[in-house]
């Protein structure tokens, strides 16, 4: 794939009418007013059928299962979500004004879903997971700690305790997208059998909003992305039935590691395809403004040290996109690219997207540090893509790692 | 009910190309869009069909180099199907040729209702709708807000200066509708996808039985004499300020007579 398809483009155009028409007239209120982005993503969902078509895919996955379990014998395959493009552009349209909205989005329908559709049981997933899926229900994942973040799972504090058939859960959850606002909420914990830490058994549970004994905070203030809540969960002795252990074993080793790679890819991908749309948007207002602004009695793009920046804008634009592209063409051949590929692909996009972005900022010059100018915005935005869903320095590992296996 | 809409695929007015001063009428080369003008006439068929509760919405288009573009977007909206009339010896028809076009490539199909937008946004002379309704024999109600169908007939609210006019036409009958008057829908994903797969025949001039010679430059009842550009605004009186700067304002305002 070198470029965008026919349809491809029709959506992008569709995106865009949508943006201009429903979210840039309320942009204020999601980044500088704490307007959550639900209806908003809910209405986007409703005008491009995203939710009926994620309602059927996933009825027909279901019914497949259900075959399956039952011992039926099922050859045909269910088609998959298809053309990922139709997934990507969403998010680069989105990127271009409030990447906040693609983070609240991906961590419910994505993240969110994703771990309860990778690990659970066929009815835990028609509990949970089609709401997500539409964005009926708004769901957050909780790993991070105030103690764990790139050791996720190392210094994980968080426990959960048998009581009879039951589980009692304890532990505080920091910096979870969605977190104030979530109804359904995917806790990991570790098992506490009075074993040391390091052999404890890492179980996931979903958590209803309401639940007593759960905690949500208001949104934290943070740099950017302010149209993503995000928030502190504080879990005492929180008791839940068996039937909110996803799975429903203690024994999840076995499926969930692929599980969780294809949760991280799909992570992965989404943040390059994030990636692109800052790096977009700030090229093209850059590209307008370096026309438009004149100093020394010309428009600053002759003088060599500004179209220098452009040039080096372009280049990043060029290399996001071949990844996004190689990304759609992976996904429409049923491949999906190896754990370091992805790992390299996040790396590079969002270091890529920061550095375009801090540039836009200086090319602005005094403009390019005011609200009023989007690439404030977006420079604060495009920095935490070098910190959520692995940082650099834990991506740059991983690709080492697999180097020199 | 089965519904007609003509659709006219223009250069994208966000990149409006060039004139070419050879014939001294729009470059048509680049990719063609949907008339946002036409949009209107798309929703209120599909809207019209979903309420008949059966039937479908056809489009008819004329387009120089078999340009679909933006055929494929009034599809993802849900329309079922489209004839494209493209053909060289089209190249230069003036818009009674286009009329001609469009009444013979409807004509094939036999319409309940044919809809058209009051004027395109790149041509716009106005004349195509009634001069096609004219062509096939049908009652044309002009400037339509708002189409409601029973029976035998369509009641139309038309659009007049201080009001609207209700207006009742047997049908077949064509309709041309004013611009904004519905909210066109996003083409859904679903939409987008399927819209590939949805049958457009293109035809030529031959194959609708029209002789080449009445179309065209050939057979052109108009011609263009000559363009020029338009004139630029004249630039605005700068006041300096010397301190007077708001007397000479409201001075300048009483003279308008805006004070
Ligand atoms: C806006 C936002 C949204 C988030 N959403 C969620 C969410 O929805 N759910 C969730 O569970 N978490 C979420 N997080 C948390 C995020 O995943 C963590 O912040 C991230 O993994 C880093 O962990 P940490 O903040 O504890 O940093 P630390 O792990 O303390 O890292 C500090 C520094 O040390 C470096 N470092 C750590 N280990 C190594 C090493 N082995 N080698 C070299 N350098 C190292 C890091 O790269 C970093 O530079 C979110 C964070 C943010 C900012
Ligand atoms: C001498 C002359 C030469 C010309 N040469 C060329 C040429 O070489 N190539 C060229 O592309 N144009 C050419 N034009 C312009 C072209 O003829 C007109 O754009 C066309 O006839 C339609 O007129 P309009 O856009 O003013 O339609 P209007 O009457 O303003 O259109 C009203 C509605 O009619 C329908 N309609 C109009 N045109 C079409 C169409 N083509 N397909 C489907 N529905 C339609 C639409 O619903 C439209 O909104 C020429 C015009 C003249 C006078």
């Amino acid at each position: 794939m070198h470029e965008w398809s026919d349809e491809h483009q029709m959506l992008r155009q569709a995106m865009k009418d949508f943006i201009a028409k429903e979210i840039l007239p309320i942009k204020e209120d999601l980044e500088h007013g704490d307007l959550p982005p639900y209806d908003t993503l809910r209405k986007l969902f409703a005008t491009f059928g995203m939710d009926e078509m994620a309602r059927s895919t996933f009825r027909r996955r279901i019914e497949r299962e259900r075959a399956v379990a039952a011992g039926e014998v099922v050859d045909e395959p269910v088609e998959s979500f298809g053309d990922p493009g139709f997934t990507l552009i969403p998010i680069i349209e989105l990127s271009r004004h409030c990447p906040g909205m693609v983070t609240a989005m991906g961590v419910s329908m994505g993240l969110t879903a994703s771990a309860i559709s990778a690990k659970g049981t066929i009815a835990q997933k028609e509990r949970w997971v089609e709401p997500l899926l539409t964005m009926e229900k708004i769901g957050a994942w909780a790993i991070t700690e105030p103690n764990s973040g790139s050791d996720a799972f190392g210094s994980m504090q968080a426990t959960a305790r048998r009581d009879g058939d039951e589980y009692i859960l304890n532990g505080s959850k920091t910096f979870i997208t969605n977190g104030p606002y979530a109804d359904t909420i995917v806790f990991i914990a570790k098992l506490d059998e009075g074993n040391p830490p390091a052999e404890r058994k890492i179980l996931s549970f979903v958590l209803d909003a309401g639940t007593a004994g759960l905690e949500q905070s208001k949104p934290l203030r943070k740099m950017g992305m302010h149209s993503s809540p995000t928030g502190e969960l504080f879990l005492a002795d929180v008791r839940v039935g068996r039937d909110r252990l996803i799975g429903e074993t203690e024994e999840v080793a076995k499926g969930g590691r692929e599980g969780a790679k294809a949760t991280f890819q799909q992570e992965r991908s989404g943040v390059a395809a994030m990636a692109l749309g800052i790096i977009e948007q700030c090229l093209e207002v850059c590209v307008e403004y370096a026309k438009n602004r004149v100093q020394f009695g010309q428009p600053i793009g002759e003088f060599q040290l500004i179209q220098q920046k452009l040039a080096i804008m372009e280049v990043a634009r060029m290399n996001v996109s071949n990844l996004v592209f190689r990304t759609i063409e992976l996904g429409q051949a049923g491949r999906s690219m190896s754990f370091a590929e992805a790992s390299a692909m996040k790396l590079y996009s969002a270091q890529a997207a920061t550095a375009v972005a801090l540039e836009a900022v200086q090319l602005h010059g005094g403009n390019g540090y005011m609200a009023e100018f989007q690439v404030e915005q977006l420079a604060r935005d495009a920095k935490v893509l070098q910190i959520y869903a692995g940082t650099d320095e834990i991506q740059t590992t991983a690709i080492a790692k697999a180097l020199l296996a | 009910m089965n519904v007609v809409v003509c659709v006219k695929q223009i250069p994208d007015p966000a990149d409006p190309g060039e004139l070419d001063p050879e014939t001294k009428t729009l470059k048509r080369d680049s990719k063609l869009i949907l008339d946002e003008s036409d949009s209107y006439g798309v929703e209120m068929a599909l809207q019209l069909v979903d309420a008949a509760g059966e039937g479908e919405v056809t489009l008819v288009s004329m387009a120089p180099n078999n340009e679909v573009g933006g055929l494929r977007t009034a599809l993802a909206m849900g329309a079922a199907s489209a004839v494209l009339v493209s053909d060289e010896a089209l190249a230069g028809t003036d818009a009674l040729g286009t009329a001609k076009v469009l009444a013979a490539a409807i004509g094939r199909t036999s319409p309940d209702l044919v809809l058209a937008a009051t004027e395109s946004s790149d041509g716009y002379t106005g004349t195509v709708p009634a001069q096609v309704a004219e062509l096939l024999g049908l009652p044309s109600v002009t400037f339509a807000k708002e189409i409601a169908v029973d029976g035998g007939g369509v009641h139309v609210k038309r659009q007049t200066e201080d009001g609207y006019d209700s207006v009742e036409c047997p049908m077949p009958c064509l309709v041309s509708v004013t611009a904004g008057v519905v909210e066109p829908r996003y083409p859904s994903f679903k939409g987008i996808m399927a819209a590939k797969s949805k049958p457009v025949d293109e035809v030529t001039v031959a194959d609708l039985g029209i002789d080449a010679g009445s179309v065209g430059w050939a057979g052109g009842g108009q011609e263009i004499v000559g363009i020029e550009p338009a004139p630029a605004r004249e630039s605005g009186e700068v006041i300096e300020d010397e301190g007077d700067a708001h007397e000479r304002i409201v001075a300048f305002l009483d003279e308008l007579k805006v004070l």
